[in-house]
């Protein structure tokens, strides 16, 4: 595309990605949709064990087409390396030596002794050590055990999900780890930013917890404010803010917005709406279960979209509940170019979910599917770092590649 | 070369805050933590303010009091680390200063509708005349562009229209309490769409500035929250381009793990959640419960065969957690190698020993007029070795750095600044607004709001 003559931001900055499953790959993807050359670091043999996750592309178990690996892994080259073993520390000391950043999400106590942080700030000063783990590398927690489920329960926000006469419900897919991704990509790009001018890097300890416990802006005050326990959503309510029954679906009425309850009431449809006694914050809380009652004939007569649709014309603000098909066809994203069709070798042809926010003069491209394992082997070794076939012949006896 | 020192990452960096109510003034908040200069426009008029500042709460002992705009805990949370100067935008003059102040500014955020700022005349294109090099976040529901651009949105219907109801749901219960897959969709809640689009702020401000820094040009960020929230759920569209799936609703259950679920725990409303991974979790999850026969069990043998009688493995789960305390499960569990832990509320969180152990929790000293006295506050899920990061200041008073602002910085006349008064422009007092009503905790007990509460909160020591 024309028009972009500055490149990317992240352009220039080399970052190895030595990490599985969901947060540390996450964090590279996004650094590398920001222009960074992201390698990614994978075990000889099985690889990153997101590889091993289902769904798979077709639903048929292969290490190269698991569906949550190819999505977070576009735009990276990869490389396959036993850094536990003495040749393969070597060798990631020589990758090393041209990277900026290091992102890693082994667990304290699993990390391999080259991975050191004392060792690797004295003998690389300028270099970026991201670290991300459930719990951060300090405090009575950090060897625990963790999946997305105990994460997001010891956030906090668990107990804020779902309904409060039931149990607390867990998130969708794996968002934890998605959060804490993003945040080790700010922090990450905020030492960046500060090295260019200091010359010098530093080691970031990404919390799991803490990235989601920082969304609980309204639970912790209400402790530490007023000793209140905040709860889940209300069984009991006018059912406005909430996910309602209407004709194919599920939608989210709302009284949000600058526009007033008239229109409101018109929009949904029932005349027994258009009353005085439903048009005040304290009138809906009083007579929430009369209100409930009429909202749920009214929202009976309509489709999710064409209410979605009616409502942003008068300047409400309603939602609906859309499915994975809703929005690969979503005629909004597609006009907002958020999908980038992506070919891969083995997996085949799909078009994958982009970049969420737009940035003016960045082309956001797919410039590579996500790698095949140790698809990257002999230009990063040898092209790039030197090594003969001799030398590579000899690393991958000895299991290190 | 010699480059100056910087003990922060953002020193030196100047923020205009023009935005309201959650995710971005969320993102200037994080920025000053980073060591950004943030100036927070605000407006004294009641029908603009940011309502996070009067209709969010809470406020200390559920009592708004006389400045109540000063004084909601959500709005303290959100908006730390910041000056504040206010500027009622629907004065020429008004507008003028702020085009000064963006003249020496590096970045601005932003979440009016598009057509506002256009209005105003404060949208990319004409503040990029004042400042070439500006940066610039708009934050709308949709974006600046495709057919929904115009249509205004709030996080909680947001969720749901980008797609988490399709991935989160409890499961489906028949006459005979055998379990499915669910069909109703469920939320995260708590405004979660906001936080996405906050970090997603973040990282585009902090890699804008780099881009600035090598090539001196600016940048305008259209950031959608619908994008973004569909980004978050990137997996789960794909998975219907390969396979044509719509929705996985497995209440707390897993595909893949068994058992995988969240367990009644002594006390009201107390929870516990185990995530067994493998076999190996299974034999030692079964020596420490101590539920004789469970582990020769063959309903529960392998993981095929635990998954298909989650059911019964649930019930005789439940049994073994609810005489226990949530953190007696933790302990028990996480002794064996389990993947445990308690579901924690805003009072537990607070008292957590590895929150408190890390230093999650930040005081803060608060201007005595507030009466908010000192405080904790949550922070942010990292730190760096080598910088500072730290709220430095409580969130600003109105206008309580106008002075400073329009006399120091803009170096504005006194009689400019009495003009301004004058015309209402600038004020530190909340005009056109009431006292807001609060409810009393018992009634939001009944309605559901608040599960429970303690008259003794600021004195409970950690547990």
């Amino acid at each position: 595309m024309a028009g972009v003559p500055f490149g990317l931001p992240l352009d220039g900055v080399r970052v190895l990605e030595l990490g599985g499953y969901v947060s540390a790959p996450y964090c590279g993807r996004l650094l590398a949709d920001y222009g960074a050359d992201v390698i990614k670091i994978e075990p000889p043999g099985g690889g990153d064990e997101a590889r091993r996750m289902g769904p798979f592309a077709g639903d048929d178990p292969h290490l190269e087409k698991s569906i949550t690996f190819l999505y977070l892994n576009t735009n990276k080259r990869g490389v396959t390396l036993d850094v536990e073993t003495v040749a393969g520390a070597g060798l990631l000391g020589r990758l090393l030596e041209s990277a900026d950043v290091l992102v890693e999400n082994y667990p304290p106590d699993a990390r391999p002794p080259c991975l050191n942080p004392d060792a690797l700030a004295e003998r690389y000063p300028h270099l970026i050590v991201t670290s991300i783990t459930p719990f951060g590398q300090t405090g009575p927690y950090r060897d625990f055990a963790a999946t997305d489920i105990v994460t997001t329960a010891i956030s906090g926000l668990m107990y804020h999900s779902g309904d409060s006469d039931q149990e607390p419900l867990r998130n969708a897919l794996n968002q934890s780890f998605y959060v804490a991704g993003i945040n080790a990509a700010v922090a990450t790009s905020a030492a960046l930013f500060q090295r260019m001018f200091t010359g010098r890097g530093q080691a970031i300890d990404v919390s799991t917890v803490e990235c989601l416990a920082s969304h609980l802006v309204q639970a912790l005050p209400y402790y530490n404010y007023m000793g209140a326990i905040k709860g889940r959503r209300p069984v009991r309510g006018s059912g406005f803010e909430e996910l309602m029954p209407a004709r194919d679906g599920y939608v989210i009425p709302s009284v949000q917005g600058s526009q007033p309850w008239s229109t409101v009431a018109e929009l949904i449809g029932v005349p027994e709406l258009q009353d005085e006694r439903f048009a005040s914050g304290s009138g809906r809380i009083e007579f929430g279960e009369e209100i409930h009652d009429l909202l749920l004939q009214g929202l009976a007569q309509w489709d999710r979209k064409a209410l979605h649709q009616a409502s942003g014309e008068r300047r409400l603000v309603f939602g609906m509940a859309q499915d994975a098909g809703d929005l690969h066809g979503c005629p909004h994203l597609h006009e907002r170019e958020f999908f980038r069709t992506v070919s891969h070798p083995v997996a085949g042809e799909a078009d994958y979910p982009g970049m969420g926010p737009r940035l003016s003069g960045v082309d956001y491209q797919v410039r590579r599917h996500a790698p095949l394992l140790g698809q990257h082997n002999s230009e990063i070794y040898g092209d790039e770092l030197g090594c003969s076939s001799a030398e590579l012949a000899q690393l991958k006896a000895l299991g290190a590649i | 070369m010699t480059m100056p020192e910087r003990a922060l990452p953002l020193e030196g960096i100047r923020v205009v805050d023009l935005s309201r109510v959650f995710a971005m003034p969320y993102c200037g908040a994080y920025l000053a933590d980073l060591g950004a200069e943030v100036i927070k426009v605000d407006t004294h008029h009641n029908q603009f303010v940011d309502t996070t500042r009067t209709l969010n709460g809470p406020y200390p002992d559920n009592d708004p009091g006389e400045l109540y705009w000063e004084r909601g805990g959500t709005f303290q949370t959100l908006n730390h680390g910041k000056i504040s100067v206010t500027l009622d935008l629907r004065s020429d003059d008004a507008l003028e200063v702020l085009r000064e102040l963006v003249s020496i500014s590096d970045v601005v955020l932003e979440n009016f509708t598009p057509r506002v700022m256009r209005r105003f005349g404060l949208d990319y294109p004409n503040l990029k005349s004042v400042r070439p090099d500006l940066i610039m976040v708009s934050n709308t529901g949709y974006g600046h562009s495709g057919p929904w651009t115009n249509f205004g949105a709030m996080a909680t219907a947001l969720e749901p229209t980008h797609g988490t109801g399709a991935f989160m749901g409890y499961l489906d219960v028949d006459a005979d309490g055998r379990t499915s897959s669910g069909t109703v969709p469920n939320k995260i809640a708590n405004s979660y769409t906001d936080f996405l689009a906050s970090w997603t702020a973040q990282l585009a401000v902090l890699v804008s500035l780099i881009h600035r820094a090598k090539t001196g040009r600016g940048m305008w960020i259209d950031l959608a929250m619908y994008q973004v929230g569909a980004s978050f759920l990137g997996e789960g569209i794909l998975d219907y381009a390969f396979n044509g799936r719509r929705a996985r609703r497995l209440g707390n259950r897993h595909e893949s793990m068994s058992p995988h679920g969240c367990y009644p725990c002594q006390g009201n409303d107390q929870w516990a959640v185990i995530a067994v991974r493998d076999d190996s979790d299974w034999q030692a999850f079964c020596n420490a419960i101590g539920v004789p026969g469970l582990a020769s069990d063959p309903r529960f043998a392998d993981p095929v065969t635990r998954h298909g009688n989650q059911d019964a493995l649930d019930g005789i789960i439940s049994g073994w957690t609810s005489s226990r305390t949530k953190y007696e499960v933790m302990t028990v569990l996480q002794n064996a190698g389990v993947p445990s832990g308690p579901v924690l509320d805003g009072r537990d969180m607070l008292a957590d020993p590895h929150f408190r152990n890390r230093g999650y929790f930040e005081p803060v000293e608060h201007h005595p007029k507030t009466g908010l006295g000192r405080r904790e506050y949550l922070t942010r899920g990292w730190r760096m070795s080598g910088s500072d990061v730290r709220i430095r200041r409580p969130a600003p008073m109105l206008g309580e750095d106008n002075r400073q602002i329009l006399s120091d910085l803009l170096g504005l006349t006194d009689s400019r600044i009495a003009d301004l008064e004058a015309a209402e422009a600038i004020g530190q007092t909340l005009a056109g607004a009431r006292i807001p009503a609060s409810v009393p905790l018992d009634r939001q007990v009944e309605l559901g709001w608040t599960v429970d509460y303690d008259t003794d909160y600021p004195s409970r020591p950690p547990v």
